[in-house]
Parts: structure tokens; C-alpha cells; sequence
């Protein structure tokens, strides 16, 4: 066995993480607090449309999704004290006041008959901006002293893909006709126009500046 | 001969006598049992979904409780698969007690219960056949309560569900033959 | 989508034809008939416990495991209307500029909102009760029961109706969860007696996640009225309206006349006292007497001479 109080390298030839990181821990606090507000009106939608939805494996998914959406407001909420935020409350608002008009434009189907502009509206253009939003934070945050959201990001984002994936079969199955498909395109057009004023989930600059 | 339904009018239930004994002519027709003085008494002031039989020389008496005859998604209304399948099920019994090879049977409230679900099968299995619409699922459920839920058991429920033919002591040896399997399980 | 969906809005499909409670009150025979059935003409008490031996004993499960499937659907279905219904305590109504966030203008007042890590607990509870209705759809499909054979008693999602979420809790965490302890448990041993392979092993996975809800329910319950006495009362005064709706009849009760037992040693897990078993199964018993009334009255008014046979 190599000599235990021999001198090692504190990084090992294989961790390649470094120091710079796009968030100072300001920047970090404010994100995820937009994130937790976010999921949260995200899980409590889904919860909401359960009951309105007929189709039973999608009342079913709706019910399990809104777990996972609730699980990951709740690991931001635990964030933000650790980003020097005592009151993670005060944080956890939307980024700009069209974040609001889009939760409220996305969660305003309620008739049974909405089950597609209910899947499109959270698989088509809601967790396509969380993935897109979780992705930039991943790949741009500090390896080294971020490294508790990167664990979270990690621990997330799987969830959002599998969900995506999860909404889009179910969007594929239930459009039977162009006629369907026009109606998912134009509630998809009505959000993003929202969503692109708001300029993302944590509001512009979510994907930082080009 | 007529077959008899009463009562003729309902005040419980929205059943038609009608339909029961449209139903029951239909049954008594495939079966054979054109002979034979058939009479059906419904209680209507009763939910639940027993049918009790008996045989009296040629005549075949059969009582039901309203359930028997009851859409189970729409309550106190008429099922006409439910009333084909109650109805065929207990004239079913009466044919096999009354052609022969079931002499040695014993009266329905002696039968034990994996007799009573050896000759449901028996009997749901030829109802099939004859193009009612069954829930082959739930006799199956119903047979491997009462016989365990072995391969073996499966294999006799199959043999009873197939066969058209049986005589009491067959229907019986099939029937000990997956209690012993169970019994070993 | 508004706020506080009435029980004849639930969305269902095509197979499923929904009653209420009051439908059921209204069927005649329900007095008759089981009045009839709970006692022999001899006067005996018929045991009606869910057991393999009961001579309708797969058919009697086949309807229950259907009960219990629509019951996790609205179950489901009211956890995720309260993660909708109420505004979360001490979350910004409005954005940074001042917009007012979703919903929040339905409760201006902020006094029904709720913590948010009761929120937390009711989305968890989605995810449970969508995985129970996955595995009650696998289990009548195995009992060879078709998804809305039966007729669906909303009573149980009009529990979860409240607009207070506090006697939400009560009536659904407390009440019917703790009535599904008792299902559950008859069912995991009619498995167990009856040598089903995945009914037993089924019913005990969803066990454990409704000993969970209940304690979930009753902590909150305590929790959030701890400075409201006048309000925990009201909660609990609903649980026992909740407790006695669903003890119609006396379905559950130690008596074997109930199809269902009461689960006493898992609802001491949830956290039951032995007082407030005791006193469902006061309720129960209570019932089952009222059902024999309702029945030896019903049929001695279809039958005078009847009425002293039994």
C-alpha cells in the first residue's frame, strides 16, 4: 500500500472542476427563489387539474408529477437559507410581472374538454424553459463553491426530462386531428409569446445575455 | 310453455317482467327446456343478488333478488346482461339436475362452496357459448378463491369452462383434484 | 381554473356513472334489503365480514376493490384541489413590481392560506393516491372487474370540499383515510385467508402510505390549530360527521355484521387513542342498530304480519 501521510494532489489528475463561476451567491439566491416559485405554481396547477381532467392515465401522471414539482420547490426552498436568505420567502416571487400573466394564461383551461391545452401549456412550454433554465444554471455555476445546487440541479433535472417526455407521449396520443393540433399550436403560441416577455423562469438573462 | 314473471309491475326498481321473460324465453329456447313450466319471482325490496331454485316434477321456480337483475353502474335499473347471465346461470343448474349424470347432486343450500363454484364455471362456460357476454376474469377469480391459485387450479377451471358434457361426479372430481393441489401448495 | 371545485364537476370518462350519497338514501330497498339480509327469519345475525368463507365472498371483494379505486381517484383528486385551492402562508402574492400573483385575489384576507410545507405533504399524498389507483386498476383487472362497473359514490371527494383547509384534514386525512385503514386491513387478510397471491401483498404497500396520511393529517390538524380552539373543535366535530356518513349502515364496526373490521392496531400506528377508536366504533354500532330499525320498520310497513317474524 502507497505511504498514507505521502503528499497527494488535493484535486485528483480526473477532477477537472474549477473555480469561475457565472452567479455570485446574490445572483444564485435570486434564481432559485424565481425556481421555487415557479415549481410551486407549477405542482400546485397539476394538482388542481386532476379533478378536470377525464382521461385516467393523465389524471393519473398529473398527480404523480405534482409530487415530483412540489419535491423540487421544496429542495430550492431549503437553498435559499444557505444563499444567505433567512426568510426564503421573501424570495420565492415570480421574476417580473410576466411570469404571473403566464401562470395565470397557463392554469386558465379548467373545462374537461382542455385536457391538450392543459399538457401543452406545462409540457410544450413550461418544463421545456425549466430544462432550459436548470441546464444554463448547470453548466454555467461555480463546480466548487455551488456545488449544493449542482447536486440539486442534478437530482432535478432528470425529473423534468422524464416529465417532458411523460407530457409530450400524451399530447402525441390524444391529438388525433389537425384540428387538435392547431389548438395545442395556438395555446403553445399564446404562452411563449408570454414566456418570451417574461424572458424565461428566472427572467431575462435566464439563459445569460447573448 | 309460458314462462311466468312476477310481479308484473315494479315500484323499487324500473325493471320490465317484459324483458325478463323475453330473456328467459331466449335462454329456454337454447337450452331445450321448451317443456318445462317456468316461473320467475323477483323481490324487489332487496338489493342483493341472490337467485334460489327449485324443482317441483317439471316445473322449475326460480326466486331473484332485484340485484341479481340490476346494472351495477346504474342502480335500482334493469341489466340485461346482468338478468342473461343470473337467469342462465340457475336454469343451467335446473337442466343439468333435471337431463341427468347430476342425480347424486346435492340440494343447492348443501353444496359446499367449491362445489357451488366448480358448477358456476361449468355452467358460465357454457353460457359463453351460447353468446352471452361473460367476464371470463371474474369466474376465474371466483374459482381459484375456492380451489387456490395454482397452475393446477387454472387447468381444472379450464376444463370445466370447456366442457359441455359433464356428469356430477365428474364436475366433482375435477374440483378435488385442484383442492388436493392446493391443499399441497 | 377556478377555485373550489364542486363534487359534480369531478371530469370522468365515458365507463364511470356517478351517485350521491343522497341517491343512495333514496333507494327504498336499502332499508328492506339489508334489514332483511342482517337478520335470519329466525332472528339470527348474519356474520356479513368480508371473509373467504361469506358465500358471495369474490364478488364481495370485486365490488370493494372497485370502491376502493374510485375512492383513491377522488382521494387523488382532492389532495391536488387543496396544493390548488389555497394560497401558500407567507409566499408574495404579487411579483416584485407588484402583479398579483395567480389565485391569490380569490383570498385577499390570507386567512385560509396554508403552510407551505402542508402543501408539501398534500402533493406527497397525490403521488400516493395515484399510485394507489394504478395498483387498485391492476388488482380489479386481475379480480376480473371492469374500470366503472360499479356506480361511483362522490361523498368522499365532497369531503374534501371544505373551505377550510383545516376540515379538510379532518374529513379526509382523519375520517376516510382512517375508514381506509379498515378497508385495507379487511381486504389484506381476505388475501391472506384466500391465498391470493397479490391482493395481500398489495393492500399492506397501501396500508402503510394511509397510516402515513393520517398521521400526516392529524399532526397538521394540531399544528395548525394550536391557537384556535374554536376552529379545532369545528374540525374535529366534521370528522365525526365524516366518521358517521361513512359508518352508514354500520358498514364498519368489531361487529362481524360489518362487511368491514375496524383496523384498531394500524389506526394505533397513525396515531389513533384508544378513546377515539372506541368511539368510531360506538358510531358503527350505533348504525348497524339504526339499519335493523330502518329495516323491521320498512318491512312492517310493506307487511304488517311480516314485521314479527324476525
Amino acid at each position: 500500500m502507497a505511504d498514507p501521510y505521502r503528499a497527494r494532489a488535493p484535486f485528483a489528475p480526473w477532477d477537472r472542476r474549477t473555480l469561475p463561476g457565472l452567479f455570485d451567491v446574490e445572483d444564485t439566491a435570486r434564481r432559485v427563489g424565481n425556481y421555487k416559485w415557479a415549481e410551486m405554481k407549477l405542482f400546485e396547477a397539476l394538482g388542481g387539474w386532476v379533478a378536470t381532467v377525464p382521461e385516467l392515465d393523465v389524471k393519473m401522471r398529473l398527480g404523480t408529477h405534482c409530487y415530483k414539482h412540489a419535491w423540487h420547490a421544496e429542495l430550492w426552498h431549503k437553498r435559499l437559507p444557505e444563499l444567505r436568505e433567512m426568510n426564503p420567502d421573501r424570495l420565492a416571487v415570480p421574476a417580473n410581472d410576466a411570469m404571473v400573466r403566464f401562470v395565470e394564461a397557463l392554469t386558465e383551461p379548467e373545462a374537461p374538454d382542455q385536457t391538450i391545452e392543459k399538457l401543452t401549456g406545462v409540457y410544450r412550454v413550461f418544463i421545456p424553459r425549466f430544462i432550459a433554465a436548470y441546464t444554463y444554471h448547470l453548466n454555467g455555476t461555480s463546480e466548487i463553491t455551488d456545488a449544493p445546487t449542482i447536486r440539486s440541479l442534478k437530482l432535478i433535472l432528470p425529473d423534468e426530462f422524464d416529465d417532458w417526455r411523460d407530457g409530450e407521449m400524451m399530447l402525441q396520443s390524444l391529438i388525433e386531428t389537425p384540428e387538435e393540433a392547431a389548438r395545442a399550436s395556438a395555446h403553445q403560441l399564446r404562452l411563449e409569446s408570454i414566456m418570451i416577455e417574461a424572458g424565461g423562469i428566472a427572467g431575462p438573462g435566464t439563459l445569460g445575455s447573448q | 310453455m309460458p314462462i311466468t314473471v312476477s310481479p308484473e309491475t315494479y315500484t323499487y326498481v324500473s325493471f320490465d317482467a317484459e324483458v325478463i321473460r323475453r330473456i328467459a324465453d331466449d335462454l329456454v329456447r337454447a337450452l331445450g327446456m321448451q317443456d318445462r313450466t317456468i316461473t320467475i319471482d323477483v323481490d324487489e325490496t332487496t338489493p342483493l343478488v341472490r337467485t334460489r331454485l327449485t324443482i317441483d316434477g317439471d316445473a322449475i321456480h326460480i326466486n331473484a333478488d332485484s340485484g341479481a337483475f340490476e346494472d351495477t353502474r346504474l342502480p335500482r335499473q334493469q341489466s340485461e346482461a346482468a338478468t342473461a347471465t343470473a337467469l342462465g346461470r340457475v336454469l343451467l343448474r335446473a337442466s343439468d339436475r333435471l337431463t341427468g349424470g347430476f342425480g347424486e347432486a346435492p340440494a343447492d343450500d348443501q353444496l359446499t362452496l367449491a362445489q357451488v363454484a366448480a358448477w358456476e364455471t361449468y355452467c358460465i362456460g357454457r353460457l359463453e357459448r351460447l353468446g352471452i357476454a361473460v367476464n371470463r376474469q371474474r369466474w376465474l377469480y371466483n374459482f381459484r378463491n375456492r380451489h387456490g391459485f395454482t397452475d393446477g387450479g387454472d387447468t381444472a377451471f379450464d376444463q370445466l369452462w370447456t366442457n359441455g358434457g359433464l356428469t356430477w361426479g365428474e364436475l366433482c372430481a375435477i374440483s378435488d383434484r385442484a383442492l388436493a393441489l392446493k391443499a399441497a401448495h | 381554473m377556478r377555485k373550489f371545485l364542486p363534487a359534480d364537476q369531478l371530469a370522468r370518462d365515458e365507463r364511470f356513472n356517478t351517485i350521491t350519497m343522497q341517491d343512495r338514501f333514496n333507494d327504498p330497498r336499502s332499508a328492506l334489503g339489508t334489514g332483511d339480509a342482517a337478520t335470519t327469519t329466525a332472528g339470527a345475525r348474519q356474520k356479513f365480514r368480508l371473509t373467504p368463507e361469506r358465500r358471495d365472498a369474490s364478488d364481495g371483494a370485486r365490488g370493494l376493490m372497485h370502491g376502493i379505486m374510485v375512492g383513491e381517484i377522488q382521494a387523488l383528486e382532492g389532495a391536488g384541489r387543496t396544493c390548488w385551492d389555497f394560497d401558500t402562508a407567507g409566499v408574495a402574492k404579487t411579483s416584485s413590481t407588484g402583479a398579483h400573483s395567480a389565485g391569490a385575489a380569490q383570498n385577499p384576507s390570507g386567512d385560509m392560506d396554508v403552510p407551505f410545507a402542508l402543501k408539501l405533504d398534500m402533493a406527497r399524498q397525490c403521488w400516493d393516491e395515484a399510485r394507489h389507483v394504478e395498483i387498485s386498476i391492476k388488482l380489479s383487472d386481475w379480480m376480473g372487474t371492469e374500470i366503472g362497473q360499479f356506480a361511483e359514490n362522490t361523498v368522499l371527494f365532497a369531503a374534501a370540499c371544505s373551505s377550510d383547509p383545516v376540515l379538510r384534514l379532518a374529513g379526509v386525512n382523519c375520517a376516510l383515510e382512517g375508514l381506509a385503514i379498515d378497508v385495507f386491513t379487511t381486504m389484506k387478510e381476505f388475501g391472506d385467508l384466500a391465498g391470493d397471491p397479490f391482493l395481500e401483498f398489495c393492500e399492506d404497500w397501501m396500508l402503510a402510505d394511509e397510516v402515513t396520511h393520517v398521521k400526516m393529517g392529524s399532526d397538521w390538524l394540531r399544528k395548525v390549530t394550536e391557537n384556535d380552539p374554536e376552529r379545532r373543535k369545528k374540525a374535529l366535530d366534521f370528522q365525526a360527521v365524516v366518521d358517521k356518513l361513512f359508518s352508514y349502515g354500520g358498514t364498519r364496526s368489531d361487529s362481524d355484521e360489518s362487511p368491514i373490521g375496524l383496523a384498531r392496531r394500524f389506526r394505533a400506528l397513525a396515531g389513533f387513542t384508544d378513546d377515539e377508536v372506541e368511539a368510531i366504533n360506538d358510531v358503527s354500532v350505533q348504525a348497524l342498530e339504526e339499519r335493523r330499525a330502518r329495516g323491521a320498520a320498512a318491512r312492517a310497513s310493506a307487511d304488517p304480519a311480516s314485521a314479527t317474524s324476525t
